[in-house]
């Protein structure tokens, strides 16, 4: 059945949803470009407080009341000292909350790592700065942290020279238990990357170098002992880190080439011993296409088994509507009163694609059950949303975040 | 990882409800359609309909079209059924997901007026696909006052129409006296006591009757498992008012829980002997070791997969079974599920 022309009021331009229904939207006061760092905290005065790290300058982080999910107000939004530094990434556990710094250039400042006292929300308080900056750092592009104990960044550092200058983060453990102190505790990097290495330097991707660093750095008080690591070219890497100063690889699955590389998100369902695996879509108009979000059978973790992808609609539409289109970040079932945690249930961001969520209860064929794709916003660059990032609270309302002026969307589910 | 009570989908209320407005020729389906599609919480419906020029949708209401869709000012879309309704409805959701059509959250099928609505329902519990995507709501079966009482003694295809609806729409009353118009109520009661029955004036029908009447969600409330059921005006299987001769609507029901493997080897049987004369076939089985009762739906000799619901919507926890049969008396299933699963009815 052929339809000449778009039988939809707004055409391209207009919102598609499925069992997600739009309850409020915020701009961000002009400053819609959020990064992939958002996180729920309960303020001791009750208030459900939404905090989100900007993908890039000006602005370094904003904070909004979502107690009314309706209707969602502004509490403080921050500035970064210069535009060659970019925040994008947070974590907040009770009051505190981590915020990455990552410099547009090596050798440049501040590069690493804020803490801050977040128990007054208006007046965020800064408790200390964890510098990695060095001659070959930019600094940190990722922080995971759920326990209140220990911070898995992905950063560089001044001691740390990559053989390949894409390769100038790695993973890093840092205690934080004395806040005003943070302390570097272990790390791990792919053998190759660092000059001085007995092991020879990893293979560039033919087609699409990102890079051998790690991306998001997952470990859940649940499953302590260990780290799930995507590590953009590298793969998907588990780490024993049973002793933290000695992190030692237990499992590893590459499948780029011949897919294109960028392992982002490596999310474990503990439970079941699956993992969900996003890679980033990094170039627009469906360049890097296909990028999936896998299951991956993970119930022996020494033979990582990718058993299907998520099901995305059609690339030969979705790659023309503008931007990126393909996967990114997932909910990563944070522990703690604010998140939403599922074995079965997952939400993932796909760029133009919008806010996706899958039933992934049989894991060889997950099942899309809901998406949001917001209108395209006014002035976005690329002529569409771009939905970077997504947190999912305990009551199932969804918070997702544009990367450039879409700002955030706050929804409900409906299946 | 302790999961929250939303950590799962819910394997109803995702699902897009679809509504079969049916009817013999002459019943009036188009006009009662006409009427429904101007109306503005028509918002976000498509309608499949047999041909797009039948509605005579004013040109002033149609905001864009093409050969075989029209969308309508009030968000409305329109759509020919073309080829098969599985290819039809598989299309539609696969367009709405490609952002080429409306998000439509409910559809509306008009079946041709000699159709039987039994495989366009079938079509709906069988395909994997669509099952995913679309739950049977609602069968409106349109009944025209004038020419209904000639044509079920004469047509076995009006009688299977009234016997399979969830909602019976009487139409063009004002042409019929009381009188006869009462016979014709009485008779369409003995062929399904079951559904509730209002009357339309020149298509006029208000949309609420028409519509969530199958399960929505798996934690449904006793209201919403009624209204699914239809009227118990029968439950012990008494017989206060005349039965049709040749349907039988009639519930069992079992007190005790019963094996999963009991229950579905008797209706495998009662379906390889009867299944073309087992119109419908819905309830609720209490299932041994099971939290929530299984929701049973068939239609002839096809079954939607059983689904359990979260739990039960009362205290009353006897299996019901509501059958809608063609010459399969009651005592023939009861004595069937007590000889197979040795399971005592009432």
């Amino acid at each position: 059945m052929a339809v000449e022309g778009t039988l939809r009021p707004g055409g391209g331009a207009a919102q598609l949803a499925l069992n997600m229904k739009l309850l409020g939207h915020h701009e961000l006061a002009g400053f819609g470009g959020v990064g992939e760092g958002i996180n729920l905290q309960k303020a001791k005065d009750g208030r459900r407080i939404l905090w989100m790290a900007h993908e890039s300058a000006p602005k370094n982080f904003t904070a909004v009341d979502v107690t009314d999910p309706r209707n969602p107000k502004m509490v403080v939004q921050t500035d970064l000292p210069h535009n060659d530094v970019r925040s994008n990434s947070l974590d907040v556990v009770g009051n505190i909350m981590a915020v990455a710094y990552q410099t547009k250039k090596w050798g440049l400042k501040p590069a690493g790592m804020d803490l801050f006292d977040i128990s007054t929300p208006e007046k965020p308080k800064l408790i200390s700065h964890f510098d990695t900056s060095g001659p070959c750092s930019r600094g940190a592009h990722c922080v995971f942290f759920v326990d209140g104990e220990y911070v898995h960044l992905t950063s560089g550092a001044p001691d740390f020279e990559p053989t390949n200058p894409k390769d100038d983060q790695f993973y890093r453990i840092i205690d934080v238990r004395n806040p005003s102190k943070p302390v570097e505790v272990g790390r791990w990097w792919y053998p190759g990357t660092r000059k001085g290495d007995t092991a020879p330097p990893p293979p560039r991707h033919p087609k699409f170098d990102g890079g051998y660093r790690p991306h998001n750095t997952n470990s859940y008080p649940q499953k302590p002992d260990r780290v799930y690591i995507g590590y953009i070219d590298g793969g998907v890497w588990i780490l024993d880190i049973s002793n933290k100063s000695k992190p030692k690889p237990v499992g590893h699955l590459q499948y780029s080439p011949p897919y294109n590389g960028f392992s982002h998100t490596v999310l474990p369902l503990v439970e079941r011993g699956y993992l969900i695996v996003s890679d980033e879509c990094v170039r627009d108009n469906g360049e890097d296409w296909p990028k999936p979000t896998w299951v991956v059978d993970a119930r022996v973790e020494s033979n990582l088994v990718p058993i299907a992808t998520f099901p995305l609609p059609p690339a030969e539409i979705f790659t023309k509507r503008g931007g990126r289109y393909g996967s990114h970040n997932l909910h990563e079932n944070q522990p703690g009163p604010c998140s939403f945690r599922s074995e079965t249930l997952i939400f993932g961001t796909y760029f133009n694609g919008g806010v996706r969520a899958f039933d992934v209860t049989n894991p060889m064929q997950p099942k899309e059950v809901g998406y949001f794709v917001p209108a395209t916003p006014k002035l976005a660059p690329k002529g569409s949303a771009q939905i970077n990032d997504v947190w999912v609270d305990e009551n199932r309302l969804v918070y997702a975040v544009d990367r450039f002026g879409g700002g955030l969307y706050t929804l409900e589910t409906t299946f | 990882m302790p999961e929250s009570p939303a950590a799962t989908r819910d394997a109803l209320a995702g699902l897009i409800p679809v509504s079969i407005v049916t009817g013999f020729l002459g019943a009036g389906k188009t006009t009662l359609l006409n009427h429904l599609l101007k109306r503005p919480e028509m918002n976000r419906v498509a309608v499949i309909v047999n041909e797009l020029g039948e509605i005579g949708v004013d040109n002033e209401l149609v905001q864009v079209s093409s050969e075989q869709m029209m969308l309508l000012n009030n968000g409305c879309l329109c759509c020919v059924l073309r080829g098969d309704l599985q290819e039809t409805l598989r299309d539609l959701f696969i367009k709405r997901r490609n952002g080429e059509i409306i998000d439509y959250d409910r559809v509306v099928i008009e079946t041709t007026g000699l159709a039987d609505p039994a495989p366009v329902m079938q079509t709906l519990l069988t395909d994997s696909m669509l099952r995913d995507q679309y739950r049977l709501d609602c069968v409106v079966t349109l009944v025209d006052a004038v020419n209904a009482p000639g044509q079920l003694k004469e047509f076995s295809e009006p009688v299977k129409q009234v016997a399979l609806a969830d909602r019976l729409v009487l139409t063009k009353t004002d042409l019929v006296q009381e009188q006869p118009l009462a016979a014709l109520t009485e008779r369409l009661h003995e062929i399904n006591p079951r559904a509730p029955l209002r009357r339309a004036t020149n298509g006029e029908i208000e949309l609420g009757f028409l519509v969530d009447v199958g399960l929505r969600r798996t934690h449904a409330d006793l209201e919403e498992v009624e209204r699914w059921l239809g009227a118990d005006e029968d439950p012990e299987g008494g017989h206060a008012h005349r039965h049709d001769e040749t349907v039988q609507t009639f519930v069992l029901r079992f007190d005790q829980p019963m094996a999963w493997a009991a229950f579905t080897q008797s209706m495998e049987v009662l379906t390889a002997l009867r299944g073309p004369d087992l119109l419908r076939v819905k309830g609720l089985v209490n299932v041994e070791g099971k939290a929530g009762p299984m929701v049973v739906q068939g239609v002839q000799h096809l079954f939607h997969p059983p689904l359990e619901l979260a739990a039960w919507p009362s205290a009353d926890r006897t299996t019901r079974l509501v059958f809608i049969t063609r010459g399969i008396p009651r005592q023939v299933v009861a004595d069937l599920f007590a000889a197979i699963g040795a399971i005592g009815s009432r």
